[in-house]
């Protein structure tokens, strides 16, 4: 569904992210991780389109993203970026109903849309706090928000920029499970993350960067049974066995 | 009641209230018209209401439309509350003009009058030159924009103010007058030709009010929701642009239209670009022409300019806007 080939993108004369290649299919839940500067989100812009690659080509169903408009592409398309300002009077409402931009071509939506954006308010539990204004949420509503945006756009591929970073551990816990959900539903996800212990609990592939390109690609069940791609992050971290047979990341 | 509804109802109530101010404020005025002598198309009352105050009147509903219109545009892509159409510079580089145009004396050039030649030539200038040195890799960064544009203001103020202080007795009066911002009867050629530009830009803009939505939360989450950023952002600064530059051409700078009335649409009624746009339009217009009938008996017979009233009221709710902001 997804192929980068030989993906390149350069900040001027510095290189960020070189000779990125995989591909990636329907049902998968990618964490892609690394250090500070990996050019993690990087890749996520190109992939999303927001950047165009110097170098190389990135496709998806089979047809290059250069050739898309941005209605097609953001109909197959959705990212949900690192940050996002809210400061304007908007409810939770009208920004879910953000999402619907790409399928809707009347000025005010359908019952589709509303439906649409009733599913994923629901999905992303934010149904009760649907008229609430989106600046007076707590971090973790408001993640949900922006969730449940990404998800009436109805994407084949979902990109999320480090979507648990400012969550509590039960919302971090909560959002990994609904990508998973979203994935085993037939979604490709690729989820920036920081997190080792969520990736392997959740995620169904690792991809890690480290200098500019693509370190490590493994399934989740062989690296749960590797510790070669670990220094990529940091010489400080070693694989815990648990007594049910879980394999955790801890440093020492 | 779902916001279709609702919005529906505020745009038409705003529009309604667009057509009332156009029908009942020109017959408000130091001199009371003589209602059975207007009907019967006499002189001097026919003549004053249709001459002057009609077309005083529609000026002033165009041009507040214009800036509130403006304001809308630029507050959703600078993502700044505070931003007007004059943020960028235009209204000084267009005062600037239209200053000079006034110390040199000059009438007419080409059958337009100098004043709006060299205030279209000065917003002009500003524009080129404030987008340029902003462009990175065609790209437009926001603040590039405004510190260029508050760099750019600062630059123009102080060649009005050389201007002024090297010009005689009666260009500076007609300069200190120009630089408060006022409305004037108008003669009715380049009053259409003002109104149908105001209404064209204003349907271009507002057609695209679902992705000025989009671009106020941010133009990574405008591109990633299928919004074409860079044409919008383009097209928005320079629409925008035209229409405070077009404004201050005929009018002066007129303070506060462009902050204030965005500002209590979006906190009144929604921030849903679809409603807000349309309803700030004809309230923009309603509350200018509102400012200047106020100024004309509120002294009478003298006249308070348009732009003294409306920078008297909205100088408080700024500061008002800026305590609750912090």
């Amino acid at each position: 569904m997804l192929s980068l080939r030989d993906v390149g993108w350069r900040a001027g004369p510095t290189p960020i992210v070189e000779r990125v290649t995989f591909e990636a299919g329907a049902g998968e839940f990618i964490a892609l991780t690394g250090r500070n500067g990996a050019g993690k989100s990087t890749l996520l812009d190109l992939i999303a389109g927001l950047r165009a690659p110097v170098q190389g080509d990135i496709a998806v169903n089979g047809r290059s993203l250069a050739q898309w408009t941005p209605l097609e592409r953001a109909r197959a398309v959705s990212h949900l970026p690192q940050t996002v300002h809210v400061q304007s009077p908007v409810t939770v409402d009208q920004l879910v109903m953000m999402g619907r931009y790409p399928h809707a071509d009347r000025w005010f939506e359908s019952e589709e849309d509303r439906l649409a954006v009733e599913a994923s308010m629901a999905a992303c539990g934010c149904l009760e706090f649907r008229d609430r204004r989106v600046t007076t949420l707590s971090g973790g509503e408001r993640q949900r928000v922006l969730l449940a945006a990404c998800l009436a756009q109805r994407p084949k591929v979902l990109l999320l920029d480090e979507p648990a970073a400012f969550l509590d551990i039960d919302q971090q816990l909560n959002c990994f499970d609904l990508l998973k959900r979203q994935a085993e539903a037939g979604v490709l996800c690729i989820a920036v993350s920081h997190d080792l212990n969520l990736a392997l609990g959740f995620c169904t592939r690792l991809i890690v960067l480290a200098g500019r390109t693509i370190a490590c690609d493994l399934a989740v069940p062989d690296a749960v049974n590797r510790t070669d791609w670990l220094p990529y992050f940091s010489t400080r971290l070693e694989r815990v066995m648990t007594s049910d047979g879980r394999a955790r990341i801890c440093y020492r | 009641m779902t916001l279709d509804v609702r919005g529906r109802r505020w745009v038409l109530w705003s529009a309604a209230a667009f057509i009332a101010a156009a029908l009942l404020l020109p017959f408000v005025g130091p001199s009371p018209l003589d209602l059975s002598r207007v009907w019967a198309r006499e002189a001097p009352d026919w003549s004053i209401l249709v001459q002057l105050r009609l077309s005083r009147t529609l000026l002033g509903l165009f041009a507040g439309a214009a800036l509130a219109l403006g304001g809308c545009v630029f507050q959703a892509m600078l993502r700044d509350a505070l931003a007007t159409p004059y943020t960028l510079g235009v209204s000084t580089g267009a005062s600037l003009g239209a200053v000079l145009a006034i110390a040199l004396n000059w009438q007419a050039i080409g059958g337009v009058s100098a004043i709006w030649a060299g205030a279209m030539a000065g917003a002009a200038c500003v524009l080129f030159f404030v987008l340029g040195t902003s462009v990175r890799q065609q790209e437009i960064s926001p603040f590039g924009l405004l510190l260029a544009g508050v760099a750019t203001n600062s630059v123009c103020s102080a060649l009005i103010l050389l201007v002024y202080g090297l010009s005689g007795m009666g260009a500076s009066f007609a300069i200190a007058r120009w630089l408060i911002g006022s409305l004037d009867a108008i003669d009715y050629g380049p009053l259409a030709v003002f109104m149908a530009t105001v209404t064209l830009l204003a349907i271009l803009i507002v057609r695209q009010a679902r992705a000025w939505n989009l671009i106020a939360m941010g133009e990574e989450w405008a591109g990633t929701r299928g919004a074409d950023v860079r044409q919008l952002m383009r097209f928005g600064y320079i629409s925008g642009s035209v229409l405070a530059a077009i404004t201050v051409a005929v009018t002066g700078p007129i303070g506060f239209i462009g902050l204030v009335v965005p500002h209590l649409v979006r906190a009144r009624l929604t921030a849903d670009g679809r409603v807000l746009m349309p309803c700030a339009f004809f309230l923009g217009g309603v509350l200018l022409a509102s400012c200047d009938a106020l100024g004309r008996v509120v002294l009478a017979p003298a006249e308070v300019p348009a732009g003294a009233i409306t920078a008297c009221v909205g100088g408080p709710y700024l500061i008002w806007l800026v305590r609750r902001r912090t």
